[in-house]
């Protein structure tokens, strides 16, 4: 359509006598609105971005860890380094958003950031607990992430789920690699050991015990299904490996992994 | 197994399922002051409707009833704004932003039709802003109880405060309820006989309009909802063009650009 003139806003400009068209009686109230329209999109792409960008260090992180074959243990220093490493990145970013989600925003934005922090408690507790195996609690967690950020207990709880996915595979690399299962004594002095897959079982009891019908179809509600799955398929999964371990474990040369065929997929998907 | 409690510290999950169903009853007692407000609101909705068969002249009778309905849906507000004073503004406003939509269009539309005219001289037409809604959401308080604080636009002292409030999205969907709901009138006060008032309605869509067309709306329900502008203004020019051909238009000097 040629010959249209239009102001800068897109608005065809009037050819009539009020040729002031634009500038409507209700044209500062909508200005005033684009500008905290505006500010609302901004935010909510940087803490997009952030949140991309955390879970990806978490990932990393992650795969890091995953090359550590002793639990109860400090970390191997060049593992450290690396993590160390991805830790200050993702702390900086974490800072970098921490003004856009003060106060109101926190929840304003929490879908947006909530794939990262959910990320990062799957990396954080990992760590945790190869350091001390030890489940991390809410509060030692959210005193892991920068100041300003909200744990919810949402994020925390399904971070921990994934968390099983981790330590299922960490045990069966262990398994395959040093050929028994890790565990470390229970306590100084104490001739009782406690491997992860007692480990496992206890956080599956732990999550089966708890009730989240009434969170009905809302954040927790919706993931918890399908997480709960998941979760029990890796539980199992280490069950059927410490089981062929002790059964046949002797007949195979060192070194032998068992089948996992199919279980990489619905772990790691996001 | 006696050992492997060491793994998890029972407080742990102790601590969630608390959190949990806290978070149950507060979305439970939230769910029942909306049930009530769907109610109310419905009501006020139905009390507006009536404008649609009643000349202008004759509205007063309606305002009255839809200000008493509309005084209904700001007691049910005020509760809801009371239950959640504890809990983030955010964490459940998705349970009742669409319920505070139909309140805050109700609000308008009567405001519209010259209703909730504190200055005591109504006159129809008016578009009530997100500053006067939050008023009538507030007039009826207590004033020591300003729950109902609005983030716009005093954003300075507010933003940091968590606090029930209205938030423009809710405005801007209210108001394109409010356009929708005009253009049935534009007909409808054809059919009444009333041909000043499609001219009225007409310039103020457009105003609108033109206030929508300079936001910048990403994707979302925002921005989906006010695709149903153009269209509204269209049956309203329509109806504008159907009159001018006729000259039935009352003042010439006011037709449309």
């Amino acid at each position: 359509m040629p010959g249209v003139k239009r102001n800068r806003d897109g608005a065809e400009k009037s050819k009539s006598k009020d040729g002031d068209a634009p500038t409507g009686p209700f044209m500062p109230m909508f200005e005033v609105f684009r500008g905290e329209l505006d500010e609302h999109h901004d935010r909510r792409e940087r803490i997009i971005k952030a949140s991309r960008d955390i879970t990806a260090a978490s990932k990393k992180c992650i795969f890091s860890l995953q090359r550590v074959r002793a639990l109860n243990n400090d970390i191997p220093p060049k593992i450290a380094s690396e993590v160390m490493e991805k830790s200050t990145a993702m702390a900086s970013q974490f800072a970098a958003i921490a003004p856009d989600l003060a106060g109101i925003n926190a929840w304003r934005y929490q879908r947006q950031i909530s794939g990262g922090i959910q990320e990062y408690m799957e990396a954080i507790s990992f760590e945790h607990y190869l350091r001390n195996q030890k489940l991390i609690t809410h509060e030692e967690a959210s005193k892991l992430l920068p100041e300003g950020v909200e744990l919810t207990g949402d994020d925390y709880v399904l971070g921990i789920f994934d968390l099983v996915g981790e330590l299922m595979r960490f045990a069966i690399t262990t398994m395959a690699t040093t050929g028994s299962l890790p565990g470390s004594k229970v306590g100084e002095g104490s001739a009782e050991e406690r491997d992860i897959l007692m480990d496992l079982r206890l956080l599956r009891t732990s999550f089966e015990a708890l009730d989240t019908t009434s969170c009905g179809g809302t954040g927790l509600g919706k993931d918890v299904e399908k997480k709960m799955e998941v979760m029990k398929i890796c539980v199992e999964k280490v069950e059927t490996a410490v089981y062929g371990m002790i059964i046949r474990g002797r007949e195979r040369p060192k070194g032998w992994i068992p089948d996992l065929a199919d279980d990489r997929a619905p772990v790691e998907s996001y | 197994m006696a050992s492997s409690s060491a793994m998890v510290d029972p407080k742990i999950f102790e601590q969630l399922q608390t959190k949990i169903d806290e978070d149950a009853e507060v979305r439970d007692q939230i769910k029942a002051i909306i049930q009530t407000l769907e109610r109310q609101s419905r009501n006020a909705q139905s009390i507006l409707s009536r404008a649609h068969s009643i000349p202008a002249a004759n509205l007063q009778p309606v305002l009255e009833a839809a200000e008493a309905a509309i005084k209904d849906e700001v007691e049910s507000i005020t509760k809801l704004a009371t239950t959640t004073t504890g809990s983030p503004y955010y964490k459940y406003n998705g349970i009742w932003t669409r319920d505070v939509q139909n309140v805050i269009s109700t609000i308008l539309l009567c405001g519209w039709l010259g209703g909730i005219s504190s200055q005591g001289t109504p006159d129809a037409g008016r578009l009530l802003t997100i500053e006067e809604i939050g008023q009538v959401l507030n007039g009826k308080l207590p004033p020591q109880s300003a729950m109902l604080l609005l983030m716009f636009p005093v954003p300075v002292n507010l933003k940091d405060q968590d606090a029930f409030h209205i938030t423009i999205e809710e405005y801007l969907l209210s108001l394109i309820n409010l356009i929708d709901e005009l253009a049935r009138l534009a007909i409808n006060s054809v059919t009444l006989g009333d041909y000043q008032r499609p001219l009225q309605i007409s310039q103020f869509v457009k105003d609108l309009h033109a206030g929508f067309q300079i936001l910048n709306l990403k994707n979302d329900v925002l921005r989906r909802r006010s695709d149903s502008i153009k269209y509204s203004v269209k049956k309203v020019e329509d109806i504008v063009y159907d009159l001018s051909l006729r000259n039935l238009v009352p003042r010439p000097a006011a037709t449309t650009t």
